[in-house]
């Protein structure tokens, strides 16, 4: 990498969300439109990787995509343990994909760490007319739980780099650059153990 | 893939070669008497994985500090401390692999379990999309998986793991640019790894993830690594949980299938088992990292097939 790694914040953020709601479409618009010089991203199938500046310093998003479908839910702790940040995804013109968003905001409340900022992001928001979920009741719904809400839409960008530019914001608030607790930089000794309840039996 | 610390290859030779220098010879003391002390205990999985952590650690500043690295790169010094890794755990392989009888058993059992799947699972169950079947990508990434015993380092077994899920990653981006399909991320990719998986049947699955989270650098498993490990992780969790449910399969058509492919295995290790007793051997072998593992067949339960 170019630039060291003094001014670079790395950040798990985790996405999760019913099949068909256009996570990774939304994540696809968000990597490929940014440009940072002299720092790479990451395209792969399921994990993405991309820089975003806000003011003077940098936060690197690693993107852990989960399958979304309903067979695999019971997997997504092993996903979202120790994300900085989830986007929670549902289409707006699929309510069933809301209520399934509701129980993904719900386990993270319960069981994830309570340090983890979550936004929900409302798909899909060009096809007003199919629409079946509404954005004030849901506004109030996210107000409610503690989370940022944006409607957002892959297919126009719209609120597709708000959503992110959001979300570092919101990390470098809560954890400032010279609070070396709240960097990980290259090196993470310790901090990694092997639970063998849940990913080994 | 971006993470070259996985892709580039370090120069175990090289580590070698600094190591036979009279210079080294302090490092020489530290690294053989830090081998030798696990020999004073019992094995214990997360102990040993803890000390194996905190002495990479301690070398790395140690090696930093050498004379003979002094004006080493970053790459040569990491190259280095990937020389350390491969030489301990290969030292210490047959005491921290597979190490207690419970490891044994999930081993036995998850491959077993795949062994029944393999005869009715299709990519349909895991809602795997039409527009991805690719047998033979699939069989390439698979034949990656299979290859993880040939290796004894954290980071080689490791590197048979990215590398199978770098093909299915090709497989998924290749498809998402020659067809109008729009890329589904993880919703593809994690099925397709546990089809993937349940074909390859990979040996000492559960042992080789634990030996990689145990003893594989931590600095090095994070990032994207970090994240196809997890799936495999979590393929090897979803394989051991499949039920009718997760198949979206009447209970009935599951346990149909399930004793179906029971009683077609036995046939074949009945079948094995007169082969081998010909050649004087009376247990099926199968083979596992240089030691020989016996399969009893009588210790299998029997069942009757139903004629409906």
């Amino acid at each position: 990498m170019a630039t060291s790694g003094n001014n670079i914040k790395n950040a798990k953020l985790v996405l999760l969300g019913d099949v068909g709601t256009g996570k990774s479409s939304l994540v696809l618009r968000f990597v490929k439109g940014q440009f940072v010089e002299f720092q790479e991203s990451t395209i792969g199938a399921a994990f993405f990787s991309q820089t975003l500046a806000v003011n003077d310093q940098t936060v690197k998003f690693e993107i852990w995509d989960t399958a979304g479908q309903e067979r695999y839910h019971s997997l997504a702790p092993m996903y979202y343990r120790g994300a900085a940040a989830a986007i929670i995804v549902y289409d707006i013109t699929n309510s069933a994909t809301f209520t399934r968003a509701k129980k993904w905001v719900q386990e993270l409340q319960a069981q994830g760490n309570p340090s983890t900022i979550m936004a929900l992001a409302g798909n899909k928001a060009d096809l007003l007319e199919a629409r079946q979920v509404s954005a004030e009741a849901t506004q109030t719904y996210a107000q409610e739980n503690g989370l940022f809400f944006m409607e957002t839409s892959a297919k126009t960008a719209t609120n597709v780099n708000d959503i992110f530019y959001e979300i570092a914001k919101r990390l470098l608030q809560s954890q400032p650059l010279q609070n070396p607790q709240g960097m990980i930089l290259t090196d993470r000794p310790a901090a990694r153990s092997v639970n063998t309840t849940s990913c080994c039996s | 893939m971006d993470s070259s610390s996985a892709l580039s290859q370090p120069n175990f030779y090289d580590f070698l070669n600094r190591m036979r220098h009279p210079a080294s010879a302090d490092l020489v003391r530290a690294i053989k008497s830090f081998i030798v002390s696990f020999s004073f205990h019992a094995t214990d999985a997360d102990n040993d994985s803890r000390k194996l952590q905190d002495f990479l650690v301690t070398m790395e500043t140690t090696i930093k500090e050498h004379p003979l690295w002094v004006h080493a790169s970053h790459e040569e010094l990491d190259s280095a401390i990937e020389g350390l890794e491969k030489y301990v755990m290969t030292k210490l392989f047959n005491r921290t692999f597979a190490s207690s009888s419970e490891d044994v058993k999930a081993d036995l059992d998850v491959s077993e379990k795949i062994r029944l799947l393999q005869h009715f699972i299709r990519p349909d169950h895991l809602d795997v999309p039409r527009v991805l079947h690719n047998e033979a990508s699939w069989l390439f990434a698979a034949k990656e998986l299979q290859k993880i015993n040939t290796f004894k380092a954290p980071r080689e077994k490791l590197l048979c793991i990215m590398n199978c899920c770098r093909i299915i990653n090709n497989l998924l981006l290749n498809i998402s640019m020659s067809s109008n399909y729009v890329p589904a991320g993880a919703d593809d990719f994690l099925p397709v790894l546990i089809y993937v998986t349940i074909k390859a049947n990979p040996p000492q699955l559960h042992s080789n993830l634990k030996f990689i989270q145990l003893f594989r650098r931590n600095s090095k498993l994070v990032s994207e690594v970090e994240y196809y490990l997890t799936n495999l992780i979590s393929a090897e969790t979803f394989i051991t949980n499949i039920n009718a449910s997760s198949l979206s399969m009447e209970e009935s058509e599951f346990e149909k299938n399930m004793q179906l492919a029971k009683l077609a295995n036995e046939e074949t290790a009945a079948r094995h088992g007169s082969i081998l007793q010909l050649s004087g051997d009376d247990a099926l072998t199968t083979r596992r990292h240089g030691k020989e593992i016996h399969v009893n067949l009588e210790g299998q339960p029997r069942y009757i097939m139903v004629k409906k």
